[in-house]
């Protein structure tokens, strides 16, 4: 069995060493005449404004996260919707519980001031 | 009966948390935050000595509520009480918010419950993962310092890759048999049609990756002592005891139980990592300064020995495990707990010369805590010594000698550096009035009295282990 995988170790063997071969190949070779505007990162023809590493403010994260948590929260309700009647009363308990659980968590976010912006 | 109330104490451990956050967010107290969290873990502990006879029904596919399950659920609740204790203690003297930590404390106990109780792969990895993430918060809580959060940052790196081997190993074993459920899979090797594939012993071996760093075994124990030092001491001590004790109920369940170790390349591997802890552990223990680093390395060859005690497995195996375990649990909590109440607002008591000369300012504080030294040596009187002969037992009765010799001997290096502390507090006192560290700090009531108990229960399981013994004998027979 293995021997019929043979020929794609040696083509992905190939395609490995032919990569790396030409990239070391065009550095060793080619002449370097570096300038500024060489240097500089490529960002389709636009002159590149300030840093990439711009600051912005940590108020963000929490944003983030409640998105996380409320994005999850509809990933797991849509398939008991779409299944609603075939799960039954059971199911509607745990969606509730599951619900429930995440209004708690909403509700310590809102006291604690994580939708404050300010 | 019900099913569903044999999940009382997990569902209680779950709501714990849950009641502790709504509270939190209508009225904050220190106070009120500790009495809640308490309840919650003496609530399901109350309602254990009532069900702890009847035989519960597994919950399949996800949980088993098994005499076994819901003995470890009472060991770990307990342990999060004295944890809990010990906390209070520590937080008023910290800056900020002190009610979340019992938060993520209670999280993390509803983690190790649903650990010990689960019956496959995907409750196993949610335990796990409920008790990781609330550990990443526990171990960095005093976000403001330097080593808190450089030990936290650490944690959950490794952790997270700890993780992925894991799942990694969980798919493995899930390709090769089928099957993620616990019993059907201890039912497929038992019949042992065939002989096992590669695929079923890397998924083993990456299991056994994933456990092992929990446990903080060699060779995954490299985060150990960073984290020991850098988290708060009472996370430390949960560290050490519940979230440890957890994953070992559970490797004690499946290894033994499961035929994992019926495969001699599993049981070999296991028995290499026992002997690197026990050595790694003990030789490097010698070499610190710090407390918190050494009990770290200390640890780690403590779970090398009970490792030896998995490997036999047998009977007397699975007993000398929980034993010595529920020893281990009262000798650490013991000491951090110690540690926690001498150190004060300016400085933490983690230096052994911080204990120079202990013994003439406080006896009664460092009689406590030579005993428990005493106990981690292993020497007579105490559990820690009872523990420790039932592990060599279990080792002898099963043949491994190799193991049970080098279990000796590293237990002897060991000895150095217990007496080593111990020597230093009977020292006279430094000359300099002005050391760091006074030792001054009068305990608590709650503390007094949860370290006096955990002294009384040292001696009392070392000279009359009998009533646990039998506890846990009824616990463990309903495993099989």
């Amino acid at each position: 069995m293995s021997d019929a995988y043979l020929p794609i170790l040696l083509i992905f063997g190939v395609s490995a060493l032919n990569a790396v071969f030409m990239v070391a190949l065009s550095h060793i070779l080619n002449p370097r005449r570096p300038t500024p505007q060489k240097a500089m990162p490529y960002e389709s023809g636009m002159i590149p404004l300030g840093d990439t590493r711009a600051r912005f403010s940590v108020k963000f994260y929490l944003v983030a996260i409640s998105f996380i948590v409320f994005d999850l929260e509809a990933v797991f309700l849509i398939p008991w919707a779409v299944e609603m009647r075939a799960l039954g009363w059971s199911g509607f308990v745990a969606a509730s519980i599951f619900v429930a659980v995440l209004t708690a968590g909403l509700v310590y976010e809102w006291k604690k001031g994580g939708l404050d912006w300010d | 009966m019900n099913p569903f109330s044999a999940l009382t104490p997990i569902v209680l451990l779950g709501l714990t948390p849950l009641v502790l956050m709504l509270v939190i967010s209508f009225h904050r107290s220190h106070r009120l935050a500790v009495v809640i969290s308490l309840v919650g873990m003496a609530l399901p502990l109350a309602l254990l000595a009532g069900t702890a006879t009847s035989a519960a029904p597994p919950l399949a596919p996800l949980l088993i509520i098994d005499g076994y399950a819901l003995f470890y659920i009472g060991l770990l609740s307990t342990a999060t009480m004295v944890v809990v204790v010990l906390s209070y203690g520590f937080l008023e003297r910290v800056p900020g918010n002190r009610e979340e930590f019992y938060l993520l404390l209670t999280l993390a106990t509803f983690g190790c419950a649903v650990l010990t109780a689960s019956n496959h792969f995907i409750s196993f990895f949610l335990g796990l993962e409920i008790l990781s993430v609330s550990l990443y918060g526990l171990v960095a809580y005093l976000r403001t310092t330097r080593t808190a959060l450089e030990s936290g940052i650490k944690y959950l790196i490794l952790a997270a890759a700890s993780a992925a081997f894991l799942l990694f190993g969980m798919a493995l074993i899930y390709a090769d048999l089928g099957t993620m459920d616990f019993t059907a899979m201890t039912s497929v090797l038992a019949a042992k049609t065939r002989e096992p594939s590669v695929l079923l012993l890397g998924g083993f071996g990456m299991v056994i990756i994933g456990a092992g760093f929990k446990l903080a075994v060699v060779p995954f124990h490299m985060w150990a002592p960073d984290v020991y030092q850098g988290a708060p001491t009472p996370v430390t001590a949960y560290l050490t005891t519940v979230s440890k004790g957890a994953m070992v109920a559970l490797l004690l369940r499946y290894g033994q139980y499961g035929g994992l170790l019926d495969y001699d390349s599993v049981a070999s591997v296991l028995a290499v990592i026992a002997v690197l802890s026990m050595f790694l552990g003990n030789l490097l223990a010698l070499l610190q300064d710090n407390l918190k680093r050494l009990l770290a390395y200390s640890s780690i060859a403590h779970l090398g020995y009970l490792l030896v005690a998995v490997i036999a497995a047998s009977r007397e195996g699975s007993h000398a495990v929980t034993f010595y375990l529920v020893a281990y649990f009262i000798t650490s909590l013991g000491i951090f707990g110690i540690i926690t109440a001498l150190s004060d607002e300016r400085k933490e008591a983690d230096e052994i010369s911080d204990y120079r000369g202990l013994f003439w300012r406080r006896p009664w504080v460092s009689g406590a805590l030579s005993l428990m030294l005493f106990s981690l040596a292993g020497i007579p009187l105490t559990a820690g010594f009872v523990g420790k002969f039932y592990v060599l037992t279990a080792g002898v009765l099963s043949d491994l000698w190799a193991l049970v010799i080098l279990l000796v001997v590293s237990s002897v290096i060991g000895l150095y550096y217990y007496l080593r502390i111990i020597i230093t507090m009977y020292l006279s006192a430094p000359e300099d009035p002005s050391s760091p560290l006074s030792a001054t700090r009068r305990f608590s009531l709650p503390e007094g009295l949860v370290l006096a108990g955990l002294t009384v229960l040292l001696i009392w399981f070392g000279i009359y282990p009998a009533p646990l013994l039998s506890a846990i004998q009824a616990a463990v027979g309903s495993l099989a």
